[in-house]
């Protein structure tokens, strides 16, 4: 089994290995936990008291215009400019062929000059269609949930709180449906804000952005209210306040990336599964946290009677997900299974042999949660800078191992079925949108995307087995120049295991939703609500503290959001 | 995105020099490296369009060719394209970096009518050659000498006036590196620091020419068109939400 140097080795016993953590029907089980890169930001503004100012709100009575809101980080400032207009309803659609919003955005590097909002006010309302510049950071838009944002204005203009199970119903007031960063259409290259301490971990940048966004559309609303109402309005109660979080929907972009950031993604994975080895590998639990998980329980089952999809399959998901968390809480109130030493590998081992992957996935956040001071420091091992190079200097015979070892998964698949190979990708020419296609139906299999990584590590397979053991891999590649790239994607997994998903993609059977869930559950997403095999909608933020909430006690304590007590 | 004298991302000139290396046919692993080589050159200031779109359309005009024959002795490998055409520096660059890996640190490697020289020049700055010199003369006749000094440190003479992007049909001498001080009096020497020079480049973005247009044609031949159907159902989410 792999290593980590913080890890010790009983830790490392307990890790789950790739095989049983890259299949893409687990990956699709995912939940957030408290490593999510949402919660290590949170946890970062709330550690280093960020200060948060709107800057400007120039909007008309409608709210459309531009406002500008800022954080100020201990060491440097970060500016969202927000530009709001009137677009046609039957213009408003999440995919990425959109071509109006009813909001969009940049976060700025600095606070913006007249000349710099002058600029992008010419850019950032054509999203893909306008060009930005390293001073940009991220490029965003968002579109309104219609029903909410218009019950919450009026009902807040006439000095009453809004419909709390409509709000939860949604989750939000807008959605975003793209968040573009790291140098996506001339914006700043990641490299330019790196090596920045608040930068440091994965896609915080884009997810300050976000934070900023679901201020933005808060403070939006009651801005609108206090216009329409004047002074019969009122803002928000703070325990609804800070239930509203910022919707996403999210589409097949998100697959390729996954596909495409090898070393990042084992970095992600390990850094997950080497928390909750650590968790799993304590012979006796530290004091209190056993309480915590068995009140979070409570917390869990309120969270899930509260996430309601019209996706069959997802509901059907839930429904068996609240029966087994049912039945864990039944087990855990029984002190005798929680007294046994290695009380938490107990609990998950109990839950692994019966229970769904669903089930088994949020467990796994469960046990974590409590773990804070073991586990978090996990979260600055979760971004990469390096970038897989060829061995050419290792022989055959080791490439050979690797793939026997490391690739059975691929390599036992038959590919002369039509169904393996059912699907391809490919970037659309309209805006360059990715799509997942039908060999026998779609054209444009000719120009798939490099993504059938079982395939080609199927026919490297092989291709190997008639080559001697004795050649190099810079002398095989010489004679067969169409494997370099699966090579170095095979020796890269050798030293970073979890970096491969052990599935094929190509597979008629394949979807794509999986994908898209594992990685937003690592950004801290909840509540997926699954429009198709090919996208869904999310809630982010929901239940995080507010930029005035920030220094509370509880302002880690916003996993799996439930409606506040206060207006139960 | 295809407009002229534009300013890109390195992240662009990855995604889109990937994407036009795989445009010409190059396999996916190639055109990778060739997108890592023009972020190099990138970063170290120059327009990477400038020199990729000789290399790229050679390739698709079949004035040259990823064949390529390796030739060893015991002080010497060359690479040579064997069917009498410009050998592609898509290949020559990933061949002579994986010599260099192998660890033929004894041996000159002579890379024989490479169509663009800096591409090979910049697969080693890419991969952080260190101690390695490479000497050409091109076509033209004009004659460049690069020194990679230490990771991340590399020098570049010349006496002419041509920029080296355009150096094209050089025969390549790429040896261990002994000497760096002798030149020839009339000839400029510039010295580049990587990791500053990519500084630079963070903070204005990368410049790109007129050649832009041809590098995003290239590109475009991974794109496949929309119909209705692949519109409607290729990808998620409908034409009209709400909620």
């Amino acid at each position: 089994m792999m290593s980590d140097s913080n890890l010790s080795n009983l830790s490392v016993e307990f890790m789950r290995p790739p095989e049983q953590v890259m299949r893409l029907d687990r990956m699709g089980s995912s939940h957030q936990t408290r490593l999510s890169f949402m919660r290590s930001l949170i946890r970062r503004m709330s550690r280093e008291n960020w200060k948060f100012e709107c800057l400007r709100r120039d909007i008309d009575s409608d709210g459309f215009g531009v406002s500008v809101y800022a954080v100020t980080t201990p060491l440097r400032t970060y500016s969202l400019i927000a530009f709001t207009q009137d677009i046609p309803p039957k213009k408003r659609t999440d995919r990425v062929i959109a071509e109006v919003w009813d909001a969009t955005f940049n976060l700025f590097d600095g606070i913006p000059t007249q000349a710099d909002i002058d600029y992008l006010a010419n850019n950032t309302p054509k999203q893909e269609g306008g060009r930005y510049r390293p001073s940009e950071l991220v490029l965003a838009r968002a579109n309104k949930s219609l029903r909410v944002f218009e019950h919450v204005i009026s009902t807040l203009a006439k000095g009453n709180q809004p419909d709390i199970e409509l709000l939860s119903s949604v989750g939000y007031l807008m959605r975003t449906t793209a968040v573009y960063g790291s140098g996506k259409f001339g914006c700043a290259d990641r490299a330019k804000i790196a090596d920045r301490e608040e930068c440091k971990g994965a896609f915080q940048i884009e997810l300050l952005a976000v934070y900023l966004i679901r201020w933005f559309t808060i403070d939006l609303a009651e801005h609108l209210a206090k216009k329409r109402g004047g002074d019969k309005a009122v803002k928000f109660e703070p325990h609804i306040r800070q239930f509203i979080g910022v919707g996403n929907a999210t589409g097949l972009g998100m697959a390729p990336f996954l596909l495409k950031h090898p070393v990042l993604i084992h970095n992600w994975v390990m850094a997950k599964e080497s928390a909750l080895a650590k968790v799993r590998s304590m012979e006796t639990p530290i004091k209190g946290t056993l309480e915590k998980f068995t009140q979070s329980l409570i917390q869990v089952s309120q969270h899930l009677s509260e996430w309601s999809v019209e996706d069959e399959v997802q509901t059907t998901r839930i429904d068996c997900l609240k029966d087994e968390i049912r039945s864990l809480s039944q087990w855990c109130s029984d002190q005798i299974n929680l007294m046994k030493p290695y009380p938490w590998n107990g609990i998950y081992q109990y839950v692994e042999d019966r229970f769904s992957l669903e089930c088994q996935e949020m467990v796994v956040s469960l046990i974590i949660e409590p773990h804070g001071s073991l586990v978090d420091d996990l979260a600055e091992t979760m971004s990469s800078v390096s970038t897989p190079k060829l061995v050419a200097d290792m022989p055959l015979s080791e490439l050979k191992e690797i793939v026997k070892d490391y690739y059975f998964w691929a390599t036992t698949i038959d590919f002369t079925l039509t169904e393996s190979q059912h699907h391809f990708w490919y970037y659309s020419e309209d805006k360059l949108e990715p799509r997942f296609g039908s060999r026998d139906v779609d054209e444009g299999s000719e120009q798939e995307m490099p993504l059938a990584i079982g395939r080609d590590a199927h026919e490297l397979n092989q291709a190997l087995l008639s080559a001697s053991d004795e050649m190099l891999v810079g002398e095989f590649v010489l004679s067969f120049p169409q494997f370099r790239h699966i090579i170095r994607r095979i020796q890269n997994t050798l030293k970073r295991p979890y970096s491969e998903v052990q599935d094929n993609l190509l597979d008629e059977t394949m979807r794509p939703l999986d994908l898209l869930r594992f990685k937003l559950a690592f950004f801290g997403a909840s509540k997926f609500d699954p429009k198709s095999d090919l996208w869904t909608r999310i809630s982010m933020y929901q239940g995080a503290p507010m930029p005035d909430q920030l220094s509370d006690p509880d302002h880690d304590k916003w996993f799996f959001p439930v409606i506040p007590k206060q207006v139960i | 995105m295809a407009t002229e004298h534009l300013t890109i991302s390195l992240n662009e000139v990855l995604f889109f020099f990937t994407r036009a290396g795989f445009g010409v046919n190059a396999p996916i692993g190639i055109a990778e490296d060739f997108a890592r080589s023009n972020m190099w050159i990138a970063e170290n200031g120059f327009d990477p369009s400038s020199c990729s779109i000789e290399a790229l359309n050679n390739l698709d005009s079949q004035a040259s060719d990823l064949a390529v024959d390796v030739e060893r002795s015991d002080t010497q490998v060359h690479f040579v394209n064997p069917n009498n055409v410009y050998l592609s520096s898509l290949i020559a660059s990933v061949s002579v970096i994986d010599c260099i890996n192998i660890g033929s640190r004894n041996v000159e490697l002579i890379v024989k009518n490479v169509d663009s020289p800096l591409l090979v020049i910049a697969a080693m700055g890419a991969n952080q050659c260190s101690d390695w010199q490479a000497i050409w003369l091109d076509e033209s006749n004009y004659e460049y000498l690069v020194n990679f000094i230490e990771p991340g440190v590399w020098e570049m003479v010349s006496s002419n006036t041509q920029p080296i992007e355009l150096s094209k049909g050089g025969n390549m001498i790429i040896r261990p590196l002994v000497e760096t001080k002798k030149h020839p009096a009339n000839a400029v020497l510039r010295q580049f620091v990587t990791i500053e020079e990519k500084e630079k480049i963070l903070q204005t973005g990368v410049k790109v020419g007129e050649h832009w247009q041809g590098i995003y044609d290239y590109f475009s031949r991974c794109l496949v068109k929309s119909t209705v159907e692949s519109r409607a159902s290729g990808a998620g989410a409908g034409m009209v939400d709400t909620d």
